[in-house]
């Protein structure tokens, strides 16, 4: 589980890597229409992409408790007035 | 006194126990005030003292139950206040106080054994600023050592939430206060640090008395963070509260909440940057189309286009001419066939013959319809050729063939649309395109960039 979240997390980094790439291109060259257009709609995709990700980021709670000696287990934690 | 009856001779075990028994009654539960001198500490657990002002002394012992319980360690030279009674030791006639409670003098007990160990492990490097490690920038489990009930979890759980942890949290439910609160507390690091995913602990309570918050001021505590195998921030009490896991810990932060700031905060800072990034996207287009909007403008104003409405206007120039001159040539045209009527008119009242008179009327006012005829054909036909002139301009104009998939907005009288607010929903818009218009009604109006974001 690990493993995948490591996953998620290089893929959130690297589109927001590329998105910070293209608005420094947009930024930086006089671009041709078209090609400031593509750039665009390549930079509102990684954009929509990356807010996904982050909307998914819902905070998971887990409790531990101490099921036999030694030996731990974890439940889904539920705050007290929740 | 008046029950011992005069002359009466005492054992000395009688008097010894006589003098206990009133000890007993009026000295067993004293407080007492002095400076500790010889000290020693038994094996046992008893610790043997004398108890000292400017003038006198007391033997004192302080035993191995009550001894246990003491916050802080005795030392010579050390001003306590004592509680307890006086008892006769018979065997050698003395009497002494026996102490249950030791508190130093000025200061408070736990404050004092706060200070002992915080020199002890200050010492041992525990605090050492090399000793602290660096939290994980992105964790991607969390480690909670609190009260599973308490405010603090609240807190914590609220700020990772509000600060976009993107992560899991383990909750190690503990007692925070009282007995048995720093066994649970170091169970719960020993745990949390050997599991493997975890990549901090936060160990976090709310605000409290010194008593209350005094698990996190015993060394088991201390040094289970200390060894503890992942980084522990600690967040107890309120900002004014150190307590010596504080100091041990790798982060101190204030109170539960900062503490679970300080955690999340590389998380807070990828989404602020996401944030950041899509607004310069947003506005670094929009200055892009602005760029384009004024080249745009600028060519429709260039030399060539220029040229091509001066030519617009000389012919409209030229065609004023003409139609002066050909209303010129109508009048004078008028002016000899008025002459020549005048003439006739002379002739016919000459010879007054009324009937040749009117028919020559007849035939003049046709004349003069047949002109005016003429001339607003001529007109008509003049305005024609200026319109297809005009819609030849129109076709060649700078807009159709430069936006090449943008579109202009129209007002119905020809204004141009360029911002939301010169129109009014469901007001008729045109919407120019390359190869024709667009009659359209304005829906709604929807003020920022492409998705209204």
């Amino acid at each position: 589980m690990a493993n995948r979240n490591n996953t998620e997390k290089i893929d959130f980094e690297q589109a927001l890597a590329e998105l910070e790439k293209i608005v420094k291109q947009l930024e930086s060259g006089n671009l041709p229409l078209e090609k400031s257009l593509e750039l665009f709609e390549r930079g509102v995709k990684l954009a929509r992409q990356c807010k996904e990700k982050l909307s998914e980021a819902e905070l998971k709670v887990n409790k531990l408790i101490e099921e036999k000696e030694g030996e731990m287990g974890e439940l889904p934690f539920a705050e007290e007035g929740d | 006194m008046a029950t011992v009856p005069a002359k009466k001779i005492f054992t000395v075990s009688q008097i010894n126990t006589l003098v206990c028994e009133m000890l007993d009654e009026y000295f067993s539960d004293i407080w007492i005030v002095g400076e500790i001198s010889n000290l020693k500490t038994y094996e046992s657990g008893h610790i043997y003292f004398t108890l000292k002002d400017e003038t006198s002394q007391l033997a004192a012992v302080c035993f191995r139950d009550s001894a246990r319980k003491l916050k802080f360690k005795l030392e010579t030279g050390m001003l306590v206040i004592g509680h307890g009674r006086l008892e006769v030791y018979a065997a050698s006639g003395k009497y002494q106080i026996i102490l249950d409670t030791i508190e130093p003098r000025g200061i408070g007990a736990l404050q004092q054994a706060f200070e002992q160990l915080k020199r002890k492990l200050e010492k041992e490097g525990l605090f050492d600023q090399a000793r602290k490690r660096q939290l994980p920038k992105l964790p991607r489990v969390i480690g909670i050592i609190t009260s599973p009930s308490g405010a603090a979890i609240h807190d914590m759980l609220k700020t990772l939430r509000r600060y976009r942890a993107h992560c899991q949290v383990l909750l190690y439910p503990v007692q925070v206060q009282g007995e048995g609160a720093a066994a649970q507390i170091v169970r719960a690091l020993d745990c949390l640090g050997r599991r493997e995913d975890v990549e901090v602990i936060i160990l976090g309570r709310g605000g409290g008395s010194i008593e209350d918050l005094w698990p996190f001021n015993e060394e088991v505590v201390a040094r289970a963070i200390a060894a503890c195998r992942v980084p522990v921030v600690t967040g107890i009490g309120h900002e004014v509260d150190f307590t010596i896991a504080d100091f041990v810990a790798d982060v101190r932060a204030a109170t539960p909440t900062a503490a679970a700031q300080v955690v999340a905060q590389g998380w807070y800072e990828l989404e602020e940057r996401f944030n950041r990034a899509v607004a310069d996207l947003f506005q670094v287009m929009q200055d892009y189309l602005f760029h384009y909007e004024q080249r745009v403008d600028e060519l429709s104003r260039h030399r060539a286009f220029e040229q091509v409405v001066r030519r617009l206007q000389d012919s409209r120039h030229r065609s004023e001419i003409y139609q002066a001159a050909m209303v010129n040539a109508i009048r004078r045209h008028l002016g000899v066939q008025a002459a020549a009527l005048n003439l006739l008119n002379e002739q016919l009242s000459r010879q007054n013959p009324v009937v040749k008179i009117r028919l020559r009327q007849v035939a003049l006012t046709d004349l003069k319809s047949r002109l005016w005829r003429a001339l607003t054909a001529q007109t008509t036909n003049f305005n024609t050729r200026l319109e297809r002139l005009a819609s030849t301009l129109n076709a060649l104009s700078p807009l159709a063939s430069l936006a090449r998939g943008y579109a202009l907005c129209l007002k119905p009288d020809g204004t141009l649309v360029k911002k939301i607010g010169q129109v009014a929903v469901s007001e008729d818009v045109f919407i120019r395109l390359s190869d024709g218009r667009l009659k359209c009604q304005v829906q709604d109006k929807i003020r920022g960039g492409e998705n209204g974001e």
